[in-house]
């Protein structure tokens, strides 16, 4: 009996000693301790300006967010790390933010390489990334993960959005040719404007399609080729200082009377100046000329005001995104990464491009793409657009049936 | 394909060639003489692309602006040029291959990095000057007479350094020192001035390119890889340290590359590196070259 008495003390006693250690780890961490960003940017070749703009949208998201005491009254902690653009150095670092650091959530990368490679780390790593930058539709379709979640346009709603504009612009072109940088991005954005204008026009014809190199300096022997084909229409997802060059070579020999639409976003227009061309058609994922609403302008002010230049879209997706990880975590009321990704399925949120929601079936944001017509303005020292056409992500994005077939075939199961 | 649309072609070589040979011509200088594979050529290019858009900007004044620009980014290089050789390169002539390239490619990381610091990731461009902002017509096809005035420079460069190689008292001495270079400095010969200047030059004809290429196209982060890696096509086609390699070279890679565009742009790129793979099994010095003693 006594014995007995003993051995129900000692069980006691040590379930009480249990209880009060399990309690105070469970109390630790959610009083007051900052929730922890990781950033990752490639600064390294192209990208290096968007990761640099991107991140500077970031900050000022999350200064915005401690200045009202932060996300379930905790601050915001970011730590930026640099991929140099290359696969094993993204990893190392994506491991070092999940092992070392202890980051809760994670923001970028630029490029859909070192995306790719980092989304099956922090998958394994249960550590939720949201994508401000890359939009290869792989990371949501092909290899999708549930700790991925999209907010920029991918490739295949941004093409198939911008095909529709061409469309709907020179609706009796039925010759085309292409030019697209040669990676995983120009192939996907191409591959959906070849499905969508065969949609379109069913008699519709690709007589050539030039991929140059991204980084490419010279495009004149690309213009003549195509300008040799006599096409209709040209589309192209050239880009950034690719397609500043392309531009200025093109002008010379007369290629812009052929109807043209490429990514002519803010820092393009901005390098062009004075060549921009006027008439010829642009896509972009949302800056503030291409959607002027107030929650954007003050941005813009403020973003202005911080770093003495606009605003490109980089900026405000990241900029969203950061919105877009609060508004997850106020609704789950935690920053448990499982019941963080619960509640971003379906959320409604309103960030700078609008609203927009996140798809439960396979995290991609139902976010805008935005098409227009060079133009002057005498608001701006540079061109922007005119004929403006905001597309909501509803009306673009894969069909859920459609991505469902995709995933029988890339091994996906949800 | 009618005739005239080969010769339109043709011509996109043509300029694409002129563009290769600004560069390459400087690196197979440094190299025929110096013995060193700079592989930071293209770094310096890439510096007086970005130095011209900053001189360009400040000097503002539009009709002369760009040309003045560009001579000045040229010269900045070549005084940049002096700093890497004497600080850098006169250590490294008797090393080995591996030591040098390191080095050289460290100066690439440098370049980089101060680029970085000092114009951030933006790509920058300025307008085509005046007067090459239109087009020529050629047989009714439009030219953009911007490549005329590069394909110029590049003739220009060609009789400048032929002028130079073949024509003067200080050619000789570079070709000789490029054969045997104890031989010169038995002669009296201060071989390491010569070797700065050798340098110095082919800095210049670096910052001069890179400038010359920034209302071409844009400037960026990334170009001097970009180039160097054809440039060293041209210079392995060619022959290393041979003028008329170098002219054979840009024209065989520029002419390659537009008609693989037209004909099989999937493998336009692969057909330039398939040409120096074959140079390479035939005549492994290069066209021009002349076999490593």
């Amino acid at each position: 009996m006594r014995k007995f008495i003993f051995l129900l003390g000692m069980v006691v006693l040590a379930s009480f000693l249990l209880t009060a250690e399990v309690g105070s780890q469970a109390k630790k961490p959610t009083q007051k301790e900052p929730i922890k960003i990781g950033s990752i940017c490639d600064f390294a070749g192209p990208c290096y300006m968007y990761c640099e703009t991107g991140l500077n949208g970031l900050r000022i998201a999350i200064e915005e967010i401690n200045a009202k005491g932060g996300i379930l009254g905790r601050k915001l902690d970011l730590i930026v790390r640099d991929t140099e653009m290359k696969v094993d150095v993204a990893v190392r670092e994506l491991k070092d933010l999940i092992l070392r650091e202890k980051v809760n959530f994670l923001i970028g990368p630029c490029s859909s390489g070192t995306g790719l490679a980092m989304q099956v780390v922090h998958s394994e790593y249960k550590v939720l990334r949201i994508s401000a930058i890359a939009n290869t539709e792989a990371m949501t379709v092909d290899k999708f993960s549930p700790y991925f979640v999209q907010v920029v346009p991918n490739t295949y709603m941004e093409a198939t959005a911008n095909t529709r504009y061409l469309h709907k612009k020179v609706p009796n072109a039925k010759k085309f040719c292409t030019i697209a940088p040669d990676y995983e991005f120009g192939r996907r954005e191409e591959a959906a404007f070849a499905d969508e204008i065969k949609r379109l026009v069913p008699d519709a014809e690709i007589l050539y399609q030039a991929w140059p190199k991204p980084g490419e300096k010279d495009f004149t022997a690309f213009i003549t080729a195509i300008m040799a084909k006599k096409p209709d229409a040209v589309h192209s997802s050239l880009f950034g200082g690719d397609l500043v060059a392309f531009t200025k070579q093109a002008a010379p020999y007369g290629f812009f009377n052929i109807p043209f639409i490429a990514l002519y976003d803010l820092p393009v227009l901005m390098a062009l100046g004075p060549d921009a061309p006027e008439g010829t058609f642009g896509f972009g994922r949302g800056c503030f000329f291409m959607d002027p609403n107030p929650k954007m302008m003050a941005f813009v002010d403020k973003f202005k005001k911080a770093r003495g230049t606009y605003p490109d879209a980089w900026a405000v997706q990241n900029y969203d995104a950061m919105y877009l990880l609060k508004a997850a975590i106020e609704k789950a009321k935690t920053t448990d990464t499982e019941a963080v990704i619960k509640a971003i399925e379906g959320i409604p949120f309103e960030g700078l491009r609008g609203k927009f929601t996140i798809r439960p079936l396979d995290h991609m944001g139902t976010v805008p793409c935005y098409q227009g017509t060079i133009a002057k303005d005498p608001n701006y020292p540079f061109k922007i657009w005119k004929d403006i056409v905001r597309v909501p992500g509803e009306e673009v994005i894969r069909p859920e049936e459609s991505v469902r077939e995709i995933w029988k075939k890339t091994g996906v199961v949800r | 394909m009618s005739l005239d649309v080969l010769f339109n072609q043709f011509m996109s070589g043509i300029a694409r060639a002129a563009m290769l040979f600004l560069v390459a011509s400087g690196l197979s200088l440094t190299f025929g003489v110096l013995r060193i594979l700079n592989f930071a050529h293209g770094s310096l290019y890439m510096l007086g692309a970005f130095l011209s858009y900053t001189l360009w900007k400040s000097l503002l004044t539009p009709a002369l602006g760009f040309y003045l620009a560009a001579i000045l980014a040229a010269i900045i290089m070549g005084f940049f040029g002096i700093i890497i050789e004497f600080f850098l390169l006169r250590r490294l002539y008797a090393r080995g291959w591996p030591e040098q390239l390191l080095a050289t490619y460290a100066i690439v990381l440098i370049i980089t990095d101060i680029v970085k610091y000092g114009w951030g990731g933006e790509f920058l461009s300025i307008p085509r000057p005046k007067p090459f902002t239109g087009a020529v017509f050629l047989f009714g096809f439009p030219f953009p007479s911007y490549n005329f005035f590069i394909i110029l420079l590049g003739l220009g460069l060609v009789i400048f350094l032929w002028w130079l190689v073949y024509r003067t008292r200080l050619g000789d001495i570079i070709r000789a020192a490029a054969r045997d270079r104890e031989m010169v400095s038995a002669l009296g010969i201060s071989i390491p001035r010569l070797f700065t200047w050798i340098f110095v030059l082919g800095a210049l004809i670096a910052g001069l390119s890179g400038a010359v290429t920034a209302p071409f196209g844009s400037v960026a982060l990334g170009m001097d890889i970009e180039i160097i890696v054809e440039c060293f096509a041209v210079v392995v086609i060619g022959g290393m340290g041979s003028l008329p390699g170098t002219l054979l070279g840009s024209f065989i890679v520029g002419e390659v590359y537009a008609f693989g565009i037209m004909f099989k742009p999937e493998l336009a790129l692969a057909f330039i590196f398939m040409v120096m793979a074959v140079v390479l099994i035939i005549r492994p010095w290069g066209i021009f070259g002349k076999p490593e003693r």
